[in-house]
């Protein structure tokens, strides 16, 4: 067993190393991230117990929000947030412009705003995936405060700018 | 035994109780809106062999021995294709000769060696009466008659520290997993054997099988949506690709270079938890041990690949 995964894979665990360096090095520790940037232990949301109040809190139900008046996004700020793993997260899973080490789990964005989908639209779904799919990964950034309304609006901006 | 018959009424009672509790319960439930992410099916008597479901990256035929490891060692450092090997090739000895998981084991040992001949009980409360432990570890976990519970190898510990040497081993703590990582040691390359033929086991395999689907947390993530094909196992979640839950129990306690210490599986689970924003349990909750009864189940069959490292 030795041989076959011998000295020739020493440099395997340092490779692990630089990788793990490389995340522990990304902000935003996940007890430090949650609604508004306070430290929280997440209570307040669904969790697996069968004996702590947390195991009782209900799932948010999908919801369709409308957008309301026009956008008034920062492109350049939402840009940022869509990019900020404590805040929209949306590399992790989308290709987006400024992306380091995206993620391949949902549709590139880099060119979102070619693909003549409203802001509306756009903002509902952020909001919540799930009215269209109740299967989805993502999360429900808008009913679930993972980001703000001005947020949103942001991060909606910088899609649209994405040509 | 001679004060069973008193105890009968009082377990009555409690019965009742559970009764009661469950009822209320399930009332309770009725109006509490649960979402669920979509089930697969899972065939508990598969063991690991379930690896090989499409619904989990069917990688099973990469990792499930040494000559399907060395075949695909070409994959290591490939993003596109090294989550195929499900890590396997970093167990044991594989991955160096002395890497830190042998440092833990040696504080493991010897702390266990101090303690066993301090005080020889806590070797037989390990062993459940037997004073050779090689080999028990692979059954865990498992369902403890005498104390009507299902254990853990880290609630063993705690136990027999608590019965036999008065000490707080409490779960978590680096003297529990020191010693839960050098019990588990000594089953290396036993083939895990959950007991699914038992009532309780399986009774808290569907328990942790449905929490394995529930969605929590401030993102609304189950364990599924990142450990099935459907949702992101396989794929590119930031610099990490999450991999197939099969197989998964045999290599913990492990040490993590990340963290630079020992982690039992309960409280990689704690981690996994925190990561997708969601309130992280304490080991040994009764919601964990579910959870690890169904991880060690999709682990059946797989031999204990302990010291590891991840």
């Amino acid at each position: 067993m030795r041989s076959i995964f011998g000295k020739g894979l020493a440099v395997v665990p340092l490779l692990l190393v630089a990788a793990l360096a490389g995340c522990a090095a990304q902000p935003g520790k996940p007890t430090q991230a949650a609604g508004a940037g306070k430290a929280s232990d997440f209570s307040e949301w669904p969790c697996l117990s069968i004996t702590l109040p947390c195991g009782k809190i209900p799932n948010r139900k999908p919801v369709k929000q409308a957008l309301a008046g026009a956008l008034n996004g920062d492109a350049a700020r939402g840009k940022v947030l869509a990019n900020e793993r404590s805040k929209g997260n949306c590399v992790a899973c989308h290709q987006i412009q400024g992306a380091e080490q995206p993620g391949s789990k949902g549709p590139d964005l880099t060119t979102y705003g070619t693909w003549g989908r409203s802001d509306e639209e756009t903002y509902a779904l952020v909001y919540d995936m799930r009215w269209r799919n109740p299967d989805t990964v993502m999360p429900p950034a808008g009913i679930n405060q993972v980001l703000n309304d001005q947020e949103l609006r942001d991060v909606i901006a910088f899609l649209q700018s994405s040509k | 035994m001679t004060g069973n018959h008193r105890l009968i009424p009082l377990r009555a009672l409690a019965l009742a109780a559970l009764y009661a509790v469950a009822a209320n319960a399930q009332a309770a439930d009725a109006d509490v809106y649960r979402e669920t992410y979509p089930r697969v099916a899972i065939d508990p008597a598969k063991g690991v062999a379930g690896a090989d479901a499409a619904d989990f990256g069917a990688t099973l035929q990469y990792w499930q021995d040494e000559k399907s490891l060395e075949q695909n060692s070409q994959w290591i450092g490939d993003l596109e294709h090294e989550w195929k090997l499900n890590w396997k090739f970093l167990d044991l000895d594989r991955s160096d000769d002395m890497h830190p998981g042998y440092l833990a084991l040696e504080k493991g040992e010897k702390l266990f060696k101090f303690w066993a001949k301090r005080e020889p009980s806590f070797r037989t409360c390990l062993g459940e009466g037997k004073t050779d432990l090689k080999g028990l570890a692979a059954s865990y976990p498992k369902y403890d008659p005498k104390l009507k519970k299902i254990m853990t190898v880290e609630s063993r510990v705690e136990h027999c520290a608590q019965t036999a040497l008065w000490e707080n081993f409490k779960q978590g703590s680096p003297a529990n997993n020191q010693i839960s990582l050098y019990f588990k040691s000594l089953s290396a390359y036993t083939p895990i054997k959950v007991d699914t033929g038992s009532a309780e086991i399986m009774a808290s395999y569907q328990r942790g099988e449905k929490l394995f689907y529930a969605k929590v947390g401030q993102y609304n993530f189950s364990c599924a949506s990142c450990h099935t094909s459907s949702g992101l196992l396989g794929q590119r979640f930031r610099g990490q690709v999450p991999t197939s839950p099969f197989g998964d129990a045999a290599h913990f306690p492990t040490y993590r270079t990340g963290l630079g210490d020992i982690e039992s599986l309960q409280q990689r689970f704690m981690r996994c938890n925190m990561q997708a924003r969601t309130k992280a349990l304490p080991p040994g909750d009764p919601a964990y041990t579910d959870l690890e009864v169904f991880y060690t189940v999709l682990s059946n069959d797989y031999p204990v690949s302990v010291p590891s490292v991840r």
